[in-house]
């Protein structure tokens, strides 16, 4: 147990995720307006993607042809405001929407296991299995490639987890 | 429960799997999850069961009142079986009144217990006219991942195979088992990815389509059928599920009485 | 509080009927991830009770009109199963429960850190599977573990007991007899690491020596408990 400014904490083994700019997130469209996307994208509340920070633009009406409820999204977290709604976008490198493989969700806390020191886990996995693995800071990992590769891949994901459990408690979770 | 996001992706995915007859959890088509089922495990109620299927945990209490039979039938006690899934059970479990998900699971598990007669009310009197017990069975989720069916369906039977009617405290007589004349289980199949798998988890249940709930009694008898959500299925679909369900159903069977004899 | 009949609930050598001194706790014990798909959960049984708490958020505040601009709100449901108590209790709105729900949400509210979470909602579900008197400690004490378990900060865990008053004498941690036939019942919240409280509930009749020495048993009977809910959360191979 510690005791940090008057909170006493017990080394969760477990953090809620809190959106910080610049947090790369895998996100689901959650609904739509006529030009702003509500995105899920797994903290206390959800984000908006105004369509100017979307894919591309839509005629009028035909948002939902660009991004469709239930759609993920690999996106950035543009900003924080300051009554904690964030707005996300997905104009910059490598961000998109998703439309192959899967998305495993983890728990933040654990990204640093996954990725390794120097992010060499990380590269072990992708070179083992062969597959495009994506992990956001929101502890939802994107994994793309051949179906062997991805069950491979989760198989090992899954692993970690069991390996950590152990690890927080020298015993059963 | 509020309607879960289904993502997309998932769909796309649990059908890319079920193309090569794979499962995202390893399991083949028809194989279940590891089942635990304890019964008297519910120190106040006359009967119990808790089951457990992966991650899905369920408890399931008998509990008996006296009733006064109905005027219609003088001689005839009552069963009546209540399912709930409280909020605990899951993010997408809200609290409020029952929703047609909820009630639904609620019928289905009745009728799969009721219509197979497994309980003769009229066992049930005491004097006629004048009293008689009413069986009350209190089935409640605690953790949902998926498949609260089968979960229900198999903690439901097995607390009343596992019932002693409270006679002595009730002052009506000597404690004796409850009568239960056959073991009806339920099986479910969910069509996930354009095929019909058997105990389908959370995940599954998100991305799938429709489902099929069969309650087969001892010796393969039919006791109730439900297709639920939309979703279009043939003969020879169901031909084979049925055929998967009987041996299911058996092995389910012999988990009920190993465990009452285990008491 | 009836009338004790012939039930005797301290012996003339001051046990009790389930084998306890004045001064003694039933016996406690906590898991935590008992409810596998909650984000927090715990299972605390005390004496008879057994209480299951499972904590979902933080989340988006719904319905809107719930939300707070400044915080998360703690949405608190009790609940006893039809079949906790020896007489079926029908499942359906109880107003019972909906008071034990309030001061319960009330308790917690006072040690989670809320702020960092506006606008949002964090659940606390609990659930009595099986009561033996002072569920609504149970369900208390359950629920900082559930919350502690989940990763929510808070700035100490909250452990509830209730002690009172039998055949005159003031008694450690109700039991059911106790609670039914005795003349004093005194449930409280505790901070464990500063003896403050936030839960603080009286029924009876208690001489101000008497109010003292209840006070004290449940401040010491507090500190077992606490043990046990770190133990717990630690994952019990200390």
């Amino acid at each position: 147990m510690n005791n940090r400014g008057g909170t006493v904490s017990i080394d969760p083994r477990r953090t809620a995720y809190v959106p910080r700019p610049s947090d790369l997130v895998v996100g689901y469209i959650e609904g739509c307006t006529s030009n702003i996307w509500f995105v899920d994208i797994g903290g206390p509340f959800n984000a908006i993607l105004p369509m100017s920070l979307g894919p591309s633009k839509a005629e009028f009406g035909g948002i939902r042809k660009v991004l469709d409820i239930g759609d993920a999204i690999l996106c950035r977290v543009q900003e924080v405001e300051e009554n904690h709604s964030s707005v996300v976008t997905m104009k910059g490198m490598g961000l998109r929407a998703i439309r192959s493989g899967s998305v495993e969700e983890i728990d933040p806390h654990l990204l640093g296991r996954l990725i390794g020191r120097g992010g060499n886990n990380l590269r072990q996995l992708k070179e083992d299995t062969e597959c495009r693995v994506v992990a956001g800071d929101n502890g939802r990992v994107w994994l793309d490639g051949d179906l062997d590769g991805i069950i491979n891949a989760r198989d090992r994901l899954n692993a970690l987890l069991t390996e950590a459990k152990i690890d927080d408690f020298g015993g059963e979770a | 429960m509020s309607i879960p996001l289904v993502p997309n992706l998932l769909r796309a995915h649990l059908a890319e799997l079920a193309a090569e007859d794979k499962r995202h959890d390893g399991r083949g088509q028809f194989q279940g999850r590891d089942v635990e089922l304890e019964i008297n495990c519910l120190p106040r109620a006359e009967g119990s069961a808790r089951v457990r299927m992966g991650d899905t945990i369920v408890l399931a209490g008998v509990k008996f009142q006296i009733m006064t039979p109905y005027p219609d039938r003088p001689n005839e006690g009552g069963l009546m079986c209540s399912a709930e899934v409280r909020p605990v059970a899951g993010r997408n479990w809200e609290a409020g009144p029952p929703s047609a998900e909820s009630i639904e699971l609620g019928r289905v598990v009745d009728r799969g217990i009721r219509e197979s007669g497994c309980i003769n009310t009229e066992d049930l009197c005491i004097i006629p006219g004048e009293k008689a017990w009413q069986v009350i069975l209190d089935v409640f989720a605690i953790s949902d991942d998926g498949n609260l069916f089968d979960a229900f369906g198999l903690a439901a039977i097995a607390a009343l195979r596992s019932a002693t009617v409270p006679a002595e405290r009730f002052e009506v007589g000597e404690d004796m088992p409850l009568d239960v004349s056959k073991t009806p289980i339920m099986c479910s199949y969910h069509k996930i990815g354009g095929r019909f798998v058997y105990d389908a988890d959370k995940r599954e249940e998100l991305g799938g389509d429709e489902r099929i709930h069969i309650t087969l009694g001892d010796d393969d008898h039919v006791h109730s059928l439900q297709k639920g959500l939309k979703g279009i299925f043939t003969a020879a679909e169901f031909a084979e599920i049925n055929e998967q369900a009987r041996s299911r159903c058996a092995e389910l069977r012999d988990l009920v009485n190993n465990a009452l004899e285990g008491e | 509080m009836g009338g004790y009949g012939d039930v005797q609930c301290i012996d003339e050598n001051g046990i009790r009927l389930d084998g306890r001194t004045k001064d003694e706790v039933r016996p406690v014990s906590i898991e935590t991830g008992v409810v596998p798909v909650a984000d927090g959960s715990a299972r605390i049984r005390w004496g008879l009770n057994d209480c299951i708490a499972a904590v979902y958020g933080p989340m988006e505040a719904h319905p809107r009109k719930i939300q707070r601009q400044d915080r998360a709100v703690l949405d608190v449901r009790y609940n006893m199963a039809p079949f906790s108590t020896t007489d079926r209790i029908r499942p359906g709105f109880n107003r019972r429960s909906r008071e034990i729900s309030k001061v319960t949400a009330e308790a917690l509210e006072s040690v989670v850190l809320t702020e960092l979470y506006p606008r949002s909602k964090i659940r606390v579900e609990i659930e009595i599977i099986c009561a033996e008197a002072g569920t609504r400690c149970a369900g208390i004490t359950a629920a900082s573990v559930a919350l502690a378990h989940a990763g929510i900060p808070m700035t100490d865990m909250v452990v509830s007991v209730a002690s009172g008053k039998v055949h005159d004498i003031v008694v450690c941690d109700l039991n059911k007899e106790e609670d039914n036939y005795g003349e004093a019942d005194l449930p409280m919240g505790i901070l464990p690491n500063t003896g403050e409280l936030v839960f603080l509930q009286m029924d009876g009749d208690l001489s101000p020596e008497q109010f003292q020495e209840a006070w004290d048993y449940n401040m010491e009977a507090a500190q077992i408990i606490h043990k046990e809910m770190v133990r717990a959360l630690k994952g019990g191979d200390e």
